[in-house]
């Protein structure tokens, strides 16, 4: 211990916060320096004239007169308002729950699991009270399905039964939901229609676009612009050729009727990555009457087609103009 | 055996006990009742007044200081998070103010080396003193009060902080931690503080060993 230590140690001893073993070190070293036992002297004077100077207790006059003064400063206070008190109010409770963290994290959970599991039940008692409606009426003739498509998580699966028009469609809400009936029945079309945007199964979606173009094609009922709709965009936007080759052929017996299938033939012909699909396109044209664009397209189609196949059956299909008005 | 000796846990245990009840009266005053409130003050009031008395010499600034921190405190109160003692917590507000007028305060007392008593003898104050005095002396007694204002001369002459740390560690008994607590800052720098103080304070009254 060198003296300049010793010397800060000496005024925090000489007030009694020096920890012992220091104390017992510091003891060591004044007995071996001169200036340091000099030093110690000095202070422990110092203490001593210090007291001469000595702290004075309040008098009960000075007591009394500071206490009425506060009193009457008091009184003359404004009452808190009742939103001042409310605020105090909260902010006291908030630095109580700031205190308790754990306990704050505790509520938070809890009540956070107790809203996730009061979600979850309403949820499984509608899906079950769905279910018991749906399977009391399997055949229904108008009217949409209980659950709606934004109620439906997925489709899991479609299955025809052999020789039948009836279907049977998994699909998923909170649970596992499953349907059957036949494939006019309006709420297994619009299962079978919610089935061909599955983008997570190309199976499915080929199950449901295929059953929907076999309809088309037999002249079940597919006046409706739903499930035409449903075929466009699937020609128009699904990655599996496979699919699309379905929905254009379900599209094919409205081709001379609705002009936006026949748009969106023209489309696939212009546009399909598949020469199959391009060639099934050309081959389901049918006469129309004054309709320009179809020799337009095949005229672009025979002059820029990467397919050599599909530039001569265009130039062929053109070639039969008179036929075509 | 004294039967006030305890161990420490007994100690810790008593203090634990005194601390409930104010609890209960801290949180009464900060739910707005004012009886709870006095009777805070009267828990602190002399100590409040003994710490200003000494620190400003005058019954006058004793007294503003006394009724500026109990003002202070019953406007603040509901913010006292008991993360400190309230006693503590009262003796910050005290310390600040104190610091405050210590700070805006200029010198009134003059330094004296050399006064006049009654009979017009002047009185070396740097001479030592002897250790003979008797309380009953009317001579000694006016040499006593003089030492005591060259002590306090002394005493101006520090810095408002060294002051404080002085004044709370040798006349208040307060430990350093607590020092520390009170005025914003660590052990460490309230020692420091206190050593400078002390160096200050032996130069200042060497001549009166």
């Amino acid at each position: 211990m060198n003296c300049e230590v010793a010397h800060e140690r000496i005024v925090t001893g000489a007030y009694g916060e020096l920890p012992d073993e220091q104390t017992h070190e510091l003891e060591r070293h004044i007995a071996g320096c001169p200036d340091c036992h000099r030093e110690r002297e000095e202070l422990l004077a110092l203490k001593v004239l210090a007291n001469a100077h000595p702290v004075m207790e309040p008098t009960a006059n000075l007591v009394a007169r500071s206490r009425l003064r506060l009193e009457e400063a008091l009184d003359a206070l404004p009452p808190k308002r009742w939103h001042e008190r409310l605020g105090q109010r909260m902010m006291n409770n908030f630095a109580s729950l700031q205190a308790a963290p754990v306990a704050a994290c505790l509520l938070l959970v809890a009540g956070a699991g107790a809203g996730s599991l009061g979600g979850y039940e309403i949820a499984q008692n509608r899906a079950a009270h769905t279910a018991a409606a749906l399977s009391a009426t399997p055949q229904t003739q108008t009217g949409q399905p209980q659950a709606g498509p934004a109620e439906i998580a997925n489709i899991s699966s479609i299955v025809r039964q052999p020789n039948s028009e009836m279907v049977e469609v998994r699909y998923n809400q909170v649970v596992p939901q499953r349907m059957e009936g036949s494939l006019d029945d309006p709420a297994i079309r619009q299962l079978l229609m919610l089935a061909s945007e599955d983008s997570a199964s190309a199976g499915v979606r080929d199950d449901s676009v295929g059953l929907l173009a076999a309809e088309c094609r037999a002249g079940h009922g597919c006046q409706g612009a739903g499930i035409r709709d449903a075929l466009m965009v699937a020609l128009r936007y699904d990655k599996n050729e496979g699919v699309r080759e379905k929905a254009l052929q379900g599209l094919e017996p409205y081709v001379a009727q609705d002009v936006r299938v026949r748009d969106a033939v023209l489309e696939a012909l212009m546009n399909d990555g598949d020469p199959r699909i391009r060639t099934a396109a050309i081959n389901i044209l049918e006469p129309v009457e004054a309709d320009t664009s179809v020799r337009q397209v095949l005229h672009t189609v025979a002059n820029s087609d990467q397919n050599p196949q599909i530039r001569t059956v265009s130039r062929q299909v053109l070639s039969r103009v008179p036929e075509i008005q | 055996m004294n039967g006030t000796d305890r161990d420490g846990g007994s100690r810790g245990q008593d203090r634990a006990q005194a601390r409930a009840p104010e609890m209960e009266l801290i949180r009464e005053a900060q739910g707005g009742s004012r009886a709870a409130f006095d009777a805070l003050v009267r828990q602190y009031e002399h100590q409040v007044l003994r710490l200003a008395l000494h620190l400003t010499g005058s019954e006058h600034d004793a007294e503003d200081i006394y009724q500026e921190a109990f003002l202070k405190a019953y406007r603040y109160i509901g913010n006292f998070r008991f993360e400190c003692s309230f006693y503590t917590w009262i003796y910050r507000i005290v310390t600040n103010l104190c610091l405050d007028r210590l700070r805006r305060r200029k010198t009134r007392r003059e330094d004296r080396a050399v006064i006049v008593d009654r009979s017009g003898d002047e009185i070396d104050l740097l001479a030592s003193v002897s250790d003979d005095r008797s309380f009953s002396n009317p001579a000694k007694e006016l040499d006593r009060k003089l030492l005591g204002e060259k002590i306090q001369a002394a005493l101006d002459k520090l810095t408002p902080r060294e002051r404080m740390v002085f004044e709370l560690k040798h006349y208040q008994g307060l430990r350093l931690r607590t020092i520390g607590e009170m005025l914003n800052t660590t052990e460490e720098t309230a020692k420091n503080t206190l050593f400078r103080a002390t160096k200050k304070l032996r130069t200042q009254l060497a001549g009166l060993r």
